[in-house]
């Protein structure tokens, strides 16, 4: 259960946001709307003005990145220098964690990484697909995906399937998107306008 | 006409008007066999061999604050790294000869653990650390600040500290930067007077027993203490300066490979 209610400033701008759900959340917007300075507050990257983080009913708010067990994902997100299967087992290894080979194995086929080699050589879906399979091998509490959705090609299929295994590992997923119609693909919806979220924009879809 | 082009150039050549000068006077008019002595081609050997070590110490030691620099706010410890470069350079001889004279609590206990800074490759190669560290740091700096930092947030996501995160992440893919921070400082340390003709006059210490550092050598020629008088001052010179150019030119040629 992800729940957080942050007051942020960035320059000029002012986001104030609210949400909590478990699952898998889409949060929605447009362009410059604060999605990403969202996420960064959940992540640890921006810090709160006013209002709380809480993870599985723990509050994180003060906690540091590395000790909030949140892992943030871009479309630029990667170890270029790794391979590909040292890098999706990368943050297993960090926190000590031996997932079997063949949950490995599993979550590779089901995330359509049936390729090997340098992940610096790799197309951007590619590398995209390795860094989301590594941030769900590492089971921290909750999955941020910036985006990194985008560009793959079999997108919702994706999201499907990533929900799926998040779900089955218990970590909680928050995707953002500029399309709201991607909210079908998530357990809960929320449309930020302006840094600004609002119980009355605020939906779960199931 | 291009008169930026054209000022640009000319105060360009105003600047290598002295390395022009000492290489053709000193490759040429004034060329002297004992600026291209053994003696001398001993003291380049030091010199090299002292500012590649301050390099590799420049790397371990100094690396992790470039990258603290990079990825903090710390505008204070930021003005600190360039007071070294920033103070006259024979003080900082002044300051390590203090620091580990048998007449200060510092230098006895140095001392009693062996370490020996005056005329030795330790002292001559941690005064090339101290008047090169600054330009490693500076130079890396800006390299670790154009890196997506996306790659860090998500080692650190997944509990990496930041620590861990430059020597796993951040490192294994800034040899571009790494190369002309290093070879750049090298450089500096390549050029250094100032404090090494203080701590380390010369090298009382196998395989250099004797031998003085390049440029204070070329400046005993220079003031007489040694046979050869200026015209083999200016041809060590010119030996000097075709060592040096080339990793100078190699250290900007990376960095703006590495800026790509």
């Amino acid at each position: 259960m992800i729940e957080a209610k942050v007051h942020v400033r960035v320059g000029e701008f002012r986001l104030y946001a609210e949400l909590q759900g478990e699952g898998v959340i889409c949060l929605a917007g447009k362009n410059g709307t604060g999605k990403t300075t969202l996420l960064r507050a959940i992540a640890g990257f921006l810090p709160i003005g006013e209002g709380f983080v809480r993870l599985g009913g723990a509050d994180v708010t003060e906690s540091s990145v590395e000790e909030r067990d949140v892992v943030l994902v871009t479309p630029s997100t990667c170890f270029p220098h790794l391979g590909v299967d040292s890098h999706i087992i990368w943050g297993a290894r960090l926190k000590g964690l031996r997932p079997h080979n063949e949950y490995v194995l599993r979550v590779k086929s089901e995330l359509g990484i049936d390729y090997g080699g340098s992940v610096g050589s790799l197309s951007r879906g590619m590398r995209q697909r390795v860094a989301l399979a590594t941030a769900l091998l590492s089971s921290p509490q909750a999955i941020l995906v910036d985006e990194a959705f985008l560009g793959l090609n079999d997108r919702e299929t994706f999201i499907s399937t990533y929900g799926k295994l998040a779900k089955q590992a218990d970590v909680d997923v928050i995707f953002s998107s500029q399309d709201e119609a991607d909210g079908k693909l998530a357990d809960y919806l929320y449309v930020l306008n302006d840094g600004l979220t609002t119980p009355k924009q605020r939906e779960a879809v199931s | 006409m291009n008169w930026l082009r054209l000022i640009s150039v000319a105060s360009l050549l105003l600047l290598l008007v002295p390395i022009f000068v000492l290489l053709y006077y000193g490759l040429g008019p004034f060329r002297d066999a004992a600026g291209f002595s053994t003696q001398v081609l001993r003291s380049i050997e030091l010199t090299l061999f002292s500012s590649a070590l301050a390099v590799v110490a420049d790397f371990v030691l100094f690396t992790p604050l470039a990258y603290y620099l990079a990825r903090g706010n710390d505008r204070i410890t930021e003005s600190l790294v360039d007071i070294p470069v920033s103070v006259p350079h024979p003080i900082i001889g002044v300051a390590l000869l203090i620091l580990d004279s048998p007449i200060t609590p510092t230098g006895q206990f140095l001392l009693g653990l062996h370490i020996n800074f005056y005329n030795t490759i330790l002292g001559l190669v941690t005064a090339l650390v101290i008047m090169s560290a600054p330009i490693y740091v500076k130079s890396m700096e800006p390299y670790f600040e154009s890196k997506d930092p996306s790659p860090e947030e998500f080692a650190m996501g997944m509990g990496a500290s930041r620590l861990k995160t430059l020597y796993s992440i951040v490192l294994p893919n800034s040899y571009d930067g790494l190369s002309s921070a290093s070879l750049i400082s090298m450089s500096r340390a390549l050029s250094e007077f100032g404090s090494i003709s203080i701590i380390a006059f010369y090298v009382l210490q196998f395989p250099f027993y004797g031998v003085s550092p390049a440029s204070v050598t070329i400046y005993e020629f220079f003031s007489g203490n040694m046979s050869g008088g200026l015209n083999a001052a200016v041809s060590a010179s010119a030996a000097m300066i075709l060592v040096a150019i080339p990793i100078t030119l190699a250290g900007h040629v990376v960095r703006r490979r590495a800026g790509r």
